[in-house]
């Protein structure tokens, strides 16, 4: 039972990086526009969160400058694909070897070659600023969480009203189903799309510095490790709507909290097998969902203003 | 038309690249190093003697796989970011053979070769399996196999092949290591990746099966009603990049790594995806660039030593010649700047 708890709550605190870059994805897709480079502005994300958190001592400066990087970079990433109408695609992979050499470079800059490991404080959870403890599992699961993970349900219901329940939201959709109706509507299709990269690119900037602020107390080059594809999956199991997007994220989470305790717990089995779980499992996930195609009609497509 | 569109699509990397050097400079001025004495070290680090050519040769060679690979796989449409993990699973098959099986010399090295190939084409094909079969996306698919391939190397370097107290394998026989050139760092490997690279070049542009494949990845629909076997071709494009990619992990298992250890191949994916994409695809242009980065990581070696600057400033420069060039060839391409090009045309004929 122990062991089933365990596993529950890590699967929440693991979840919740997958949560934000699903929904970047999902935001960025509802606009048209489909973007692989989410890998990528993590990885910066979870620099800056970590660089600034350090500096200032506190988490959530380090998540807003996160979010903060990770607009500035999907900035290039939207006049390339919205103005330009680059192969959005092939832009995804710029920013994904762009930015990781990025953080990089400030990281071996501001630390110098000596590679001595530097830890910060993590964000406190609710029940830890509050003085409460206990050992109650429903009192750890519902306030023994970072704000963060509040702001990323908060987010997911945020996300399914907009979407489902707002003319805002359901002309934000049809930019991604059918820009030329959309124009023709008197909606501002160009101003969406970049509205989309502000809050793709803001999104994936907390999940990247969730993980440094909130998960782990240091920053390694590739600590992002495919959560960006992950989350990419998640989006497309989730079949591009806000629930099942969380219910997906939940599943991925829950594969990588698992893989952390069988680690831990280990059998005599190489712990690298344990690791290929959260990975399999999303190989095995999208084989098993087939064919169907659910996601907005206009997505990965250029919108060209003078085409007819 | 058709040459000042040839003529472009040569320029915009070129432009790329020198506006990548100008911020990088910029950067290394920041940081308090002079640009100049900077960019001398660099080249001297990289093409300053027959030595150092050598080894930028011998940098380059993964890389020239990794990006044929990509370089292959994107001419029929298909977006293999799988590099990486068919890379390694070639190397790990190489390195059962060239440890476990107890042959040695040239009979050995021609098993590793192919093993290497076919294990890499396998691996590749699980991807081009569920593509064609489940209309999955590749890209992901890709990726996460890479993230697989490497924690099974792990498992390889730290358990099954393990050498004593460090986690690496057991080096390859000497007798089954590829022969250096000319006493260089460069190996035959170099050479082997030449070779595929011209083959790859001749058979997608001078082979009516290489038209094919060309044909799908322009255009899938007009290729299905035209006849093509478009699923085969896209098979075969996994198969075939996904065996570039593993012959060239075996390749650099023989000549320069002899184990496989923590970080062998590390990136080595991404870098053939961006060097095809700055080559846009073609293969001879794709192997140029893959030198000229490799020069630029030999060198930055030397330039952190003469100057202080870190060498990952030279991640940077290429990341920022992907970024321009693939913006740069989307804004040649844009309705209002041929429209501007047309004007220009016009001005100088009007002029003569």
């Amino acid at each position: 039972m122990e062991f089933v708890m365990n596993i529950i709550l890590s699967s929440v605190r693991m979840a919740t990086p997958l949560i934000f870059l699903a929904l970047a994805e999902l935001y960025s897709q509802r606009a048209g526009l489909v973007h692989i480079g989410l890998e990528g502005l993590a990885s910066i994300g979870s620099l800056v969160g970590f660089l600034v958190s350090l500096i200032t001592g506190s988490p959530m400066l380090g998540v807003l400058a996160g979010a903060a990087v990770g607009i500035l970079v999907n900035m290039i990433f939207a006049y390339a694909t919205v103005t330009l109408c680059a192969e959005q695609i092939v832009y995804g992979m710029a920013i994904n070897i762009f930015a990781p050499a990025l953080a990089a470079f400030i990281y071996r800059v501001y630390f110098g070659a000596g590679s001595e490991l530097v830890q910060v404080g993590l964000m406190n959870t609710l029940s830890g600023s509050l003085g409460i403890t206990s050992d109650n599992f429903l009192v750890r699961l519902l306030l023994d969480q970072t704000p963060m993970v509040y702001l990323a349900y908060g987010l997911v219901i945020f996300t399914v009203i907009y979407f489902n329940r707002t003319k805002s939201g359901l002309n934000y959709k049809a930019v991604g189903e059918y820009p030329k109706a959309a124009a023709t509507l008197g909606i501002n299709v160009i101003g969406v799309k970049y509205l989309a990269c502000v809050i793709c690119g803001a999104l994936a900037g907390i999940g990247g510095a969730y993980l440094t602020t909130c998960y782990a107390n240091t920053y390694v080059d590739g600590n992002v490790a495919g959560r960006g594809f992950i989350a990419l999956a998640a989006v497309i199991f989730g079949r591009w709507s806000g629930a099942g997007v969380l219910l997906a994220c939940l599943f991925f989470g829950f594969c990588d909290a698992l893989q952390i305790r069988l680690q831990v717990s280990s059998f005599g089995v190489p712990y690298q097998f344990f690791q290929m779980i959260p990975y399999v499992a999303t190989v095995v996930v999208l084989a098993s969902i087939g064919m169907k195609k659910a996601g907005p009609k206009s997505s990965g497509k250029p919108y060209l203003k003078e085409e007819r | 038309m058709k040459n000042s569109g040839k003529l472009v699509s040569f320029l915009v990397p070129i432009i790329s690249i020198l506006l990548a050097f100008i911020i990088g400079c910029i950067i290394m001025a920041v940081l308090g190093a002079n640009p100049f004495v900077a960019l001398e070290s660099l080249w001297i680090g990289a093409f300053g003697s027959l030595r150092n050519v050598g080894t930028t040769l011998a940098r380059s060679t993964p890389l020239i796989f990794t990006s044929l690979c990509a370089c292959f796989a994107y001419r029929c449409g298909v977006f293999n970011l799988g590099g990486e993990g068919q890379f390694l699973m070639g190397s790990i098959v190489c390195c059962y053979i060239a440890t476990q099986s107890g042959i040695e010399g040239l009979p050995a090295i021609l098993l590793c070769l192919v093993g290497g190939a076919v294990a890499g084409g396998v691996w590749s094909l699980i991807a081009g399996l569920l593509k064609v079969y489940r209309g999955q996306n590749e890209m992901i698919i890709t990726i996460m196999l890479n993230y697989v391939a490497t924690l099974f190397m792990g498992v390889v370097y730290t358990n099954w092949l393990r050498d004593g107290s460090v986690p690496q394998t057991q080096a390859v026989p000497d007798a089954t290591q590829l022969s250096r050139l000319f006493g260089l760092r460069v190996t035959s490997a170099f050479v082997i990746a030449l070779v595929v690279g011209l083959l790859v070049y001749y058979f997608l542009f001078y082979t009516s099966k290489g038209f094919q494949l060309r044909a799908v990845g322009l255009n899938m629909t007009a290729a299905e009603f035209n006849g093509f076997a478009v699923k085969k071709y896209i098979l075969m494009s996994f198969i075939v990049s996904g065996a570039i990619a593993g012959l060239g992990g075996s390749a650099e298992l023989l000549g320069t790594q002899f184990r496989l250890i923590n970080g062998f191949g590390n990136g080595y994916g991404f870098d053939g995806v961006a060097m095809a994409l700055i080559g846009q695809l073609h293969p001879i242009a794709t192997i140029l660039v893959a030198i000229f980065f490799a020069a630029l990581r030999v060198g930055s070696t030397t330039m952190q030593a003469a100057t202080g600057v870190p060498t990952s400033v030279c991640d940077i420069i290429q990341a920022l010649v992907i970024v321009f060039t693939v913006a740069g060839l989307a804004m040649v391409k844009l309705p209002g700047f041929k429209a501007f090009l047309g004007r220009l045309t016009e001005r100088r004929k009007e002029a003569a």
